[in-house]
């Protein structure tokens, strides 16, 4: 018995050393941190700016104004004021910093909508993410809204949605590439305007875990695909290799 | 009392005297050489078959092990990292017949957990790809993915039996051999 018991001490000691050098050897695709766990998002600070009322996935008519609470960091103070008609661009809805007397101007969209976007997309801080459809996704996409990928890199090299980013969650370097993110697109103004992140539709949970790992960093308007990238080629949309 | 314990200690060993003299055919054939020397080799190469894909590919691995809903986040990572390890070392084992009672014990031991894990799935309703000999997501659909776990239960549930034959051949071996 006690020679069973040494054995298999032995082996599992084996085992460990096998599967840490060669994790030590894969390349970035195939490696796995050990310390932590697709699972573990960052905490959320506290700081983020804490809405009353979220108005995202509605087609709003009235005009209303919403003011968020002073937060210490990273996201200023902001007083936001939604006009009547539908939005008409992916950004959130036009936000003024007190010490700006301009709002932040929103990037030029790539292409100009097609249509007016049915929904509007606003910063959404006390949930991680909202899940939304094909046609939301599509007047997002035409509107230059930074898409992430939460499939596998091999996945996304097979295929992707045209401007996607590969952010698999179950990779090794998704912390590093989060943080990149952060650094690109950590100013509180950039933080509010819209992510969406799919993976393979389905029962697949990549992209919502990929949205919580963002929410911790205050990332507040991230939208998941749900129906994801099987759907998007289905309904024929902008594809790249 | 004391007949009570004269009866059990005499039905014990009636037991025992049957035990030794029904060494039938069927008893012989599941404790013989051949069949024992090809059961510890076939278990052996389905594990090593079976752990090649999760060294190949950890982090599909480690997807498959969330997948089952069982598995702190802490422990995933490592879990996907040594659990293929592991199973190959003791595929090893098996076939070269290295330390293979422990072996034996071992593999014993991954498949209990195995079944458990995939019939609390089943019992569930949690539709998962089983991640036993592929790790990519097959896209299948829920009920595809439900009868394939009863199948990969009945499948374990087999080799379960390989691992009982190897022991069942051991102890017949050292009952065979036993002096007394």
């Amino acid at each position: 018995m006690k020679k069973h018991m040494l054995e298999a001490v032995t082996l599992t000691l084996i085992a460990c050393l096998c599967a840490a050098a060669a994790n030590a050897l894969a390349g970035r695709e195939k490696k796995l941190t050990v310390v932590t766990s697709p699972l573990v998002a960052p905490a959320r600070p506290q700081a983020g700016p804490t809405r009353v009322e979220t108005t995202t996935a509605e087609t709003t008519t009235a005009a209303e104004t919403t003011t968020a609470e002073p937060a210490p960091l990273p996201a200023p103070p902001v007083t936001k004021t939604i006009a009547e008609q539908p939005v008409a661009t992916p950004t959130p809805n036009p936000s003024t910093a007190p010490p700006r007397t301009n709002p932040p101007a929103p990037p030029a969209p790539k292409v100009a909508p097609a249509k007016p976007l049915t929904r509007r997309f606003d910063p959404h801080p006390d949930k991680a993410y909202v899940e939304i459809s094909g046609d939301d996704v599509a007047a997002l996409h035409t509107s230059g809204a930074l898409f992430l990928d939460a499939r596998r890199t091999a996945a996304f090299s097979d295929g992707h949605i045209a401007g996607a980013r590969s952010f698999s969650v179950w990779e090794s370097d998704i912390d590093e590439k989060v943080k990149q993110l952060f650094a690109e697109k950590g100013e509180p103004e950039e933080q509010l305007k819209p992510i969406v992140i799919y993976c393979s539709g389905g029962d697949c949970e990549d992209s919502h875990m990929l949205a919580d790992k963002l929410w911790g960093l205050q990332f507040n308007n991230i939208y998941v695909y749900k129906d994801g990238y099987p759907d998007w080629q289905a309904r024929g949309g902008r594809v790249q290799r | 009392m004391g007949a009570a314990v004269r009866e059990e200690m005499g039905s014990s060993s009636d037991s025992r005297a049957f035990r030794s003299s029904a060494r039938g055919p069927i008893r012989d054939f599941l404790s013989s050489p051949w069949l024992t020397i090809r059961v510890q080799i076939a278990l052996g190469v389905i594990f090593i078959l079976a752990a090649l894909p999760k060294i190949v590919d950890p982090p599909s691995f480690a997807h498959m092990i969330y997948n089952y809903r069982l598995v702190p986040g802490a422990l995933l990572n490592p879990i996907a990292l040594v659990l293929p390890w592991l199973e190959l070392l003791c595929g090893l084992g098996l076939v070269l017949g290295i330390w293979k009672g422990t072996c034996r014990t071992i593999v014993g031991l991954m498949l209990v957990a195995f079944i458990i894990a995939i019939a609390i799935n089943l019992a569930r309703g949690n539709a998962i790809d089983c991640g036993c000999f592929d790790v990519s997501a097959a896209g299948k659909s829920r009920s595809e993915r439900l009868a394939d776990m009863r199948l990969v239960i009945a499948r374990d549930l087999g080799m379960l039996l390989m691992v009982w034959q190897l022991w069942f051949a051991r102890r017949a071996g050292v009952e065979t051999h036993d002096p007394s």
